[in-house]
């Protein structure tokens, strides 16, 4: 055997080894759940959580060793889910890993330990991109994106000192080790940030700078008044359904396309924020894209009709 | 790879049979997935082509697609990214991203492949045991001068070839390196041409481009073409049976689903059918 032979032989035993190549399906991961819904999350398809998972698996494969499935455009888009379809020209089936939405197919993203797996059939027509939702809490935190854990920041506004508190200990209870600071100094592309504070006192931020532009921008499907004194709830079709006035508070999430997600825990006031805080648990926030609170009352974002 | 008439039922049967039943091969292929199925297909065509006495190049025409079968399982494993049994990690390959191997993908390319070589024996067969003069008349009354026209260019084929091999020879007895292919086939193609000039001449003088529709030729049904007929009618009728009852059912992914005995009666059903009309060997003509 010449020396070429057996280089070649070597470098490609070497990527073998190296590139994450071998047989059969290589080593599983564990507790993975899954979630179906449609309309934004406001019915309830189906749920499942897998201890086990075998290895090389990916959102697809989940979801077709759970449920009836078909696809399209070769397998890497859903078309239906137990034979649930789109039915209408604007409506798909979108899904989110850990609350974020995913940039590639679903047959190309893996599944790692601890990701929920959030599958919701909805109306695009205001926009087909939704960064990060909230529904997922106490994820992306816990196992962050792509199964890669992020630092966590909370970023408070200066009177809202106890709102940011009870969001730092509900990071804490999820052993998620965060620490509250002011706003503008830390967080960066890399953390995965939430900040706290009445929306005149964040509305400098870029995420809330997203969401002053709309959902084609945010993904989130409510904005505030010129001086933040109200917040306008929308439908899917980006029409303004409701508005709320002073104590009215928002959990939204989004992103811009360089950053992982920032989460914003707002209000109209300190009433509203204080409110909002008080609703950032999984119990409140699951399966929400986005969660408006009017005083006691829970307002999930978009709002469905004329609700 | 040339129709030559030999003393089979196929050859002789009318052309009109002959066609309808290489479609009806190439339909029930085209019609079932399930590799038993599939299988019974590729297994019938060989065996019609054995009692055709065309046994020997449609077995050489076997072999040679069996890297078209490895081609097409190759390129199904590494496209597809669907099915649920992961055998091999590829990892991370230029243009084409994380690459998975599963069953699914390969046991489906297998599908494809032996699908694709079914095909090629039914074209295969077609070519070697229904002739080609008599399927152009067929269409002559269709279109005169494109039946016509059809007929010398297929007659233009063998000679290529031959014009092709003895340009060669000759060439090969000459000092020097051998001519090239390309070089081969320009001055055969030189001589193709200027012998269809001649015909195309030839033609125009004996007033073929004159020449009115031709009167219907209507020979009586022979025992062969009824039965091969009948054949290509069945051999339709088990394929969609089995396609439309489930009993060859085959579904490749998620994960594979394929029926089994069943698909195995219809395996059955179809061999028998597409061997039976050579069963009948009186009446051949030679």
């Amino acid at each position: 055997m010449s020396f070429r032979v057996r280089t070649a032989l070597a470098a490609v035993a070497t990527a073998v080894v190296c590139g994450g190549c071998g047989l059969g399906p290589g080593p599983g991961t564990k507790s993975v759940s899954l979630t179906i819904t449609k309309g934004f999350g406001s019915q309830h398809i189906g749920a499942l959580t897998r201890s086990q998972v075998p290895g090389s698996e990916t959102v697809m494969r989940m979801l077709e060793r759970s449920y009836p499935v078909s696809t399209r455009y070769g397998g890497g888009f859903v078309a239906s889910i137990d034979g649930l379809a789109a039915a209408g020209p604007e409506r798909d089936w979108f899904y989110y890993v850990n609350g974020v939405q995913a940039a590639q197919g679903a047959a190309t993203t893996g599944v790692h330990a601890g990701d929920h797996i959030w599958w919701d059939l909805h109306d695009w027509s205001a926009t087909d991109a939704i960064p990060a939702v909230v529904g997922s809490f106490p994820e992306p935190f816990v196992n962050g994106i792509a199964g890669k854990r992020y630092p966590v920041t909370v970023e408070c506004a200066a009177n809202v000192g106890a709102a940011c508190k009870r969001v730092t200990a509900q990071l804490n209870a999820a052993h998620v080790p965060a620490a509250p600071q002011l706003i503008g100094t830390g967080s960066g592309p890399d953390t995965l940030g939430i900040v706290v504070g009445t929306w005149p006192e964040i509305r400098g931020e870029v995420a809330a700078e997203l969401i002053d532009h709309g959902p084609g921008a945010s993904g989130v499907y409510a904005t505030f008044g010129a001086g933040g004194g109200s917040l306008r709830l929308l439908n899917p079709r980006n029409q303004v359904v409701r508005t709320l006035g002073a104590g009215a508070g928002l959990i939204a999430a989004t992103a811009d396309n360089s950053s992982v997600p920032t989460w914003l825990v707002t209000g109209t006031d300190a009433a509203g924020v204080n409110a909002a805080a008080a609703a950032l648990t999984a119990t409140a926030l699951h399966d929400h894209f986005a969660l408006a609170v009017d005083g006691t009352t829970r307002l999930p974002v978009p709002l469905q009709g004329s609700q | 790879m040339i129709y030559r008439r030999r003393a089979s039922p196929l050859h002789s049967a009318r052309a009109g049979a002959g066609c309808a039943y290489c479609l009806a091969l190439a339909i029930a292929t085209l019609t079932l997935s399930n590799p038993i199925a599939l299988a019974a297909m590729a297994l019938g065509v060989l065996g019609a082509g054995v009692a055709a006495g065309v046994g020997r190049q449609l077995g050489r025409a076997a072999l040679l697609g069996l890297p078209v079968v490895a081609a097409i399982v190759l390129i199904n494993v590494l496209v597809s990214h669907d099915g649920l049994t992961v055998i091999a990690r590829l990892g991370d390959l230029p243009i084409l991203g994380h690459t998975d191997i599963t069953l699914e993908a390969t046991v489906y390319g297998a599908i494809l492949g032996l699908r694709a070589v079914a095909l090629i024996l039914c074209g295969i067969l077609y070519t070697l045991a229904v002739d080609p003069d008599e399927v152009l008349r067929l269409f002559r009354r269709v279109s005169f001068r494109s039946a016509l026209s059809a007929t010398l260019a297929t007659r233009m084929v063998p000679i290529l070839i031959r014009d092709g091999r003895r340009l060669a020879e000759a060439q090969r007895c000459r000092p020097g390196p051998p001519p090239s292919r390309l070089t081969l086939m320009r001055v055969a193609c030189t001589g193709v041409l200027d012998r269809a000039l001649d015909v195309a001449a030839a033609l125009e003088v004996r007033g073929y481009g004159v020449a009115r529709r031709p009167p219907a030729y209507r020979p009586p049904y022979s025992r062969h073409d009824l039965e091969f007929l009948v054949a290509a009618v069945a051999i339709i009728a088990v394929a969609i049976a089995g396609r439309v009852t489930g009993w060859a059912s085959f579904i490749a992914y998620p994960s594979v689903h394929a029926a089994g005995w069943s698909a195995l009666g219809v395996a059955v059903g179809l061999v028998a059918v597409a061997w039976l009309p050579f069963a009948d060997r009186r009446g051949l003509r030679r």
